[in-house]
């Protein structure tokens, strides 16, 4: 069990998909190659897990992975239900927001979900707060079709006032004033850290919230009986407890906001429960441009406790 | 009346069964009328169990040569099952009521602190129920009822997580 937390591998979800970096068109995955990875750090779980995925001619089957991308982020979207997360990522966009209009722009704000995946978040945004309808586009980005196509479907089912998009959160066309993402940061490590937060120092760019689970020493044992007893299939359970020992300390996040997006003051919000030493799930890696930090505290009200230093 | 309060036991605990093997397995946003029907197919499956129970124990009344005996034996086992099983209940109503606060981080705390640690200690209240009822048994007719009303109750979730399963496989396979 133990060598499946080792946090120098990556995740499964990590190697079972790739795209290619310039169409972002989906490339052939051989399963030899994922199991050889594991191997190499003797990561039996994981290899039980790939074991059991379909490879017809060696070649993961590419539907089924698919398939089995949206069952997981089915079950995904159970605990961040169970978790709150929806209003939890209400109450920081919600002072960010007030933020930035407070400073007098009134133009479109658009909220980029990085990585969203079936677009939990910016689902739950349109269907339980006034954003859509305060001249706030709600936008979600995912480099995986299948998802992005099940998040359409589900926001269509229920006639929800936002948009799904296959492609590059940064890309030109699809960027925009608000970054927000969750349980994604930690897959970036080193320079690609560095590279994912760099990206925000475009013009358009106000603010970002990066969600992620928070690391203490029981977090992959919190986060194993918590899967074990919630997620249904072996991917899920391995790679959400990797996720836990893989994630980055509040040091390495601000250390690297601060480093690759100058331009932002940042900082972590809502690291602790009720201003005692227990430390939530998930923290908030928030930046925001430096014109906009003086209002910041006030429109957090009684949260502003919650706010770690900004800088 | 206190088999009457297992059967009303059985029917809850079918009904949070049925809700819990239907999560994760929806992602929509607006979920109540999915919901309601999982909890009511939990609650039916519960149903149709404590009606087999019930079918079972007045087959082995009927065939019992020491009626009045079986009964009070089947009460004194209930009522010390009861010791086990409210506890239990009170606490998983309990924490489910907790929801109703306005706070993101106490109702977060019920699932990581209550209601998941009580999930997996469910079938081990069973067991330790049931057992406990059965221990101080006179007759085997009330241990062999016993175990069999336990055994009901545990593949109870197991089936209504399969029928799920299959049901989420197929819309799967229909979407992609």
């Amino acid at each position: 069990m133990f060598r499946a937390w080792n946090p120098a591998q990556p995740e499964i979800t990590d190697l079972i998909v790739r795209h290619d970096p310039r169409t972002l068109e989906r490339l052939p995955v051989r399963k030899q190659d994922v199991l050889d990875v594991f191997a190499s750090f003797q990561n039996r779980q994981a290899l039980g897990a790939i074991e059991t995925l379909p490879a017809p001619d060696g070649i993961l089957d590419a539907r089924e992975i698919d398939r089995l991308f949206v069952t997981v982020h089915w079950e995904m979207q159970r605990l961040s239900e169970e978790f709150y997360h929806g209003p939890r990522v209400y109450e920081v966009i919600r002072a960010v927001i007030a933020t930035i209009r407070a400073r007098g722009f009134s133009g479109p704000l658009r909220v980029v979900d990085v990585g969203c995946g079936i677009g939990y978040n910016i689902r739950w945004l349109a269907a339980r707060t006034p954003l859509a309808s305060q001249g706030v586009e709600l936008t979600g980005v995912d480099l995986n079709r299948a998802l992005i196509k099940e998040a359409n479907r589900l926001s269509t089912a229920e006639t929800l006032p936002c948009r799904f998009l296959h492609g590059d959160a940064f890309s030109a066309d699809h960027s925009g004033q608000i970054y927000l993402s969750t349980g994604v940061i930690h897959h970036f490590r080193g320079e690609a850290l560095l590279d994912f937060l760099r990206h925000h120092q475009r013009p358009e760019t106000h603010a970002y919230l990066h969600f992620d689970f928070q690391p203490w020493f029981l977090a992959p044992y919190g986060s194993w009986f918590f899967h074990f007893l919630r997620m249904r299939t072996r991917l899920a359970r391995h790679d959400g407890v990797l996720s836990a020992a893989r994630a980055h300390t509040a040091d390495t996040l601000v250390q690297a906001a601060r480093t690759a997006a100058p331009e932002f003051a940042s900082g972590i919000y809502g690291a602790r429960i009720w201003n005692t030493p227990a430390p939530r799930v998930f923290h908030t890696l928030i930046g925001v441009r430096r014109a906009f930090l003086p209002g910041l505290q006030q429109q957090f009200g009684r949260l502003a406790s919650r706010l770690g230093e900004l800088r | 009346m206190k088999l009457l309060a297992l059967y009303l036991l059985a029917l809850l605990d079918g009904l949070l069964c049925g809700g819990r093997v239907s999560m994760g397995r929806c992602a929509l946003i607006h979920k109540r009328s999915y919901y309601t029907r999982a909890l009511l197919r939990g609650l039916l499956s519960a149903q149709a169990v404590s009606t087999i129970a019930l079918l079972v124990l007045l087959g082995v009344a009927s065939l019992s040569s020491h009626r009045a005996e079986l009964r009070t034996d089947l009460e004194a086992a209930a009522a010390r099952m009861l010791w086990i099983f409210v506890p239990y209940a009170a606490a998983v109503v309990g924490s489910l009521a907790l929801r109703i606060l306005p706070s993101t981080d106490l109702r977060s705390a019920t699932s990581v602190f209550a209601l998941g640690p009580f999930t997996a200690i469910r079938p081990v209240i069973m067991i330790v129920g049931v057992f406990y009822g059965i221990a101080a048994s006179r007759l085997m007719e009330t241990r062999i009822l016993g175990l069999f009303v336990l055994s009901l109750m545990l593949s109870l979730e197991y089936f209504l997580n399969r029928s799920a399963g299959f049901r989420q496989a197929r819309e799967i396979r229909q979407l992609i």
